[in-house]
């Protein structure tokens, strides 16, 4: 990778972390729904078992992911097949604040031009705006799953006395799954940024792709969805070559007039 | 080489405007060249297109035999490019703003530094240049982007009017430095203004033009010899004789227009040959603004 590229990366990292506001918007969303939330369910389940919602919830698990005792069953359903779908849309929307910041932002401030009268090619700007949102949102998504774990696990640890073990499902989310949707939506959010005037414009482009997700949420909740590890690492597969198109079609579009229209 | 060379450039707008017809133009190495028009005369399309951000509808150019539709990068390394709309990061300081836009044209941070506060102090804004850029006025982030401009020791300066937004002092600053930097370092300067009196200092050829067609091109002899500029000479006198036909615009203040320098000793002898007292001969040429208008009028009327 060229050094000019290197640079971009890394002014657009400090643009945002720079920007207290918009950086601790990035890092809360995600924390709340990893940590606070099932800690929550961690603390009712322990707390208030007989609660009929939690006896309605239990008959819907299958016999095959029991684990010894009630709570661990109800904590492991939770931390593997209930925080996962959580993974699909964190990277989805720190791609999306990223992108669409480092990207309109740059055309709304007049930065955009600057850069294009710079010796790289408008691929070279466009790659170094993809890998600094995916690196970005692959961070988040790291830093929220090792401290979910960490948080987690203590508290089911000391009340329940035992650990969990995570299930391989999350290998392939966070190594597979996760990265090739952030790709996406990084790509897709960049496409369409060289047409849109302000960053709230790009921004709305996400909530179609956010959508899907809380459907799958939906679906899940209710039972109606429980993704096998096979299900699973087709999705990513899937999700992986997609994102390997986009990304190879959305390259080539790009002219300098277009972008500073 | 010729540093920049359009050959019958045209570009026509997706909308069907037409902004640039057919220009034909060359500057030699080292040449401050005044790039002069009116509002939407397509100046900034000009340096557009010369920059490869704009793709030609007709003929073609290129900047030192680079052409920049096929290699738009390659033109960008060796040119600096001061627009109005080219503007630099609020969140970082002046001096960070600097070694960014150095590092992307790949010079290490350490190299650009020294670069950079030179460049800072040129340009007086030495004591601005740890402060964020949220904080500047239009004038610095003028000035900084010049210095922007510069940072990578380009062989060509692209500068859409630089000194629109600078009060006289920086102005004249910054004219100052642009024509050093073309005499010392050999930089060739397109320089689209509309401070003519500034561009009179400081270019060595013009172009002029209007609605997209050039005008004229050429130094400020060859342009007043283009409108057969006649010279005003004013004389302060007393005893003019009648026959001369001056005119009288004052108390012992007279104007004549000639065509040559060669009639002034004839008239002047003329006067003290009828006993008149001289206290002062002036022969003014027409300005640069004089040329600028009588062109541009010039034009309109043989669109009529
Ligand atoms: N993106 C565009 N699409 C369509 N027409 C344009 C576009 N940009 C400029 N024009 C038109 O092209 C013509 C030349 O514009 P240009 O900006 O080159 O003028 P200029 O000489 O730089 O003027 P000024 O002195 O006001 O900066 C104008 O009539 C303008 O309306
Ligand atoms: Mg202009």
């Amino acid at each position: 990778m060229k050094s000019s590229m290197f640079a971009i990366i890394k002014k657009d990292f400090r643009g945002i972390t720079a920007n207290k506001r918009l950086f601790s918007a990035i890092l809360i969303v995600p924390l709340i729904l990893t940590i606070f939330l099932p800690s929550i369910f961690v603390f009712l389940i322990h707390f208030a078992p007989d609660d009929p919602d939690i006896q309605k919830l239990l008959q819907m698990i299958p016999l095959s992911i029991q684990y010894d005792s009630l709570e661990l069953t109800i904590a492991g359903m939770i931390i593997n097949y209930i925080m996962p779908i959580f993974f699909l849309m964190i990277p989805i929307m720190t791609a999306s604040i990223m992108a669409a910041s480092s990207f309109v932002g740059e055309k709304e401030k007049h930065t955009l031009e600057t850069l294009l009268y710079c010796p790289l090619s408008v691929k070279q700007i466009f790659r170094s705006k993809v890998i600094a949102s995916f690196l970005l949102s692959m961070m988040v998504s790291l830093i929220s799953f090792f401290s979910m774990i960490i948080i987690l696990e203590t508290e089911i640890f000391f009340l329940m006395g035992s650990l969990l073990i995570p299930s391989i499902s999350w290998i392939i989310i966070l190594l597979l799954v996760s990265p090739a949707i952030a790709l996406i939506a990084v790509t897709l959010i960049v496409r369409g940024s060289a047409k849109a005037q302000s960053v709230e414009e790009s921004q709305q482009g996400a909530i179609f792709l956010i959508i899907p997700v809380v459907l799958l949420i939906i679906g899940q909740f209710t039972g109606l969805l429980l993704l096998s590890s096979w299900i699973l690492l087709i999705l990513g597969v899937f999700c992986a070559i997609l994102a390997w198109i986009l990304l190879k079609k959305s390259m080539g579009r790009f002219t300098y007039e277009m972008l500073l229209k | 080489m010729q540093a920049v060379e359009l050959q019958n450039l045209s570009k026509i707008y997706p909308g069907g405007k037409q902004a640039v017809k057919q220009i034909t133009l060359s500057l030699n190495q080292g040449e401050v060249f005044g790039f002069l028009g009116p509002n939407g005369a397509g100046k900034t399309t000009t340096v557009k297109l010369l920059n490869g951000m704009l793709i030609p509808s007709e003929g073609n150019c290129r900047v030192f035999n680079i052409d920049p539709v096929y290699e738009p990068e390659k033109v960008h390394a060796i040119s600096g490019v001061v627009t109005e709309h080219a503007q630099m990061y609020d969140n970082l300081t002046g001096l960070e703003n600097l070694i960014f836009y150095a590092s992307i044209f790949g010079i290490s941070s350490s190299e650009s530094e020294k670069d950079a506060n030179s460049l800072l102090k040129q340009l007086n804004l030495e004591e601005a240049k740890n402060r964020k850029l949220s904080s500047y006025s239009t004038g610095m982030r003028q000035r900084l982007s010049l210095a922007r401009a510069l940072i990578h020791h380009p062989r060509v300066l692209f500068l859409d009017e630089p000194t629109s937004g600078l009060d006289p002092e920086s102005a004249q600053n910054v004219n100052r430095m642009i024509q050093l930097l073309a005499k010392n370092e050999g930089i060739t300067v397109f320089l689209c203004t509309h401070q003519l009196r500034y561009a009179q200092e400081i270019c060595t050829r013009y172009g002029l033009i209007e609605e997209g067609k050039l005008l004229v091109s050429g130094t400020l002899e060859e342009l007043r010899a283009k409108i057969l500029a006649r010279i005003t000479l004013c004389i302060r006198a007393t005893k003019v004789p009648d026959m001369l036909s001056f005119k009288k615009i004052g108390d012992q203040q007279y104007e004549i227009d000639i065509c040559s320098e060669n009639e002034i000793p004839g008239i002047v002898r003329q006067i003290i040959e009828s006993n008149g007292d001289i206290y002062a001969v002036s022969a003014k040429k027409p300005t640069l603004e004089d040329i600028y208008f009588a062109l541009t009028s010039n034009a309109k009327e043989d669109l009529k």
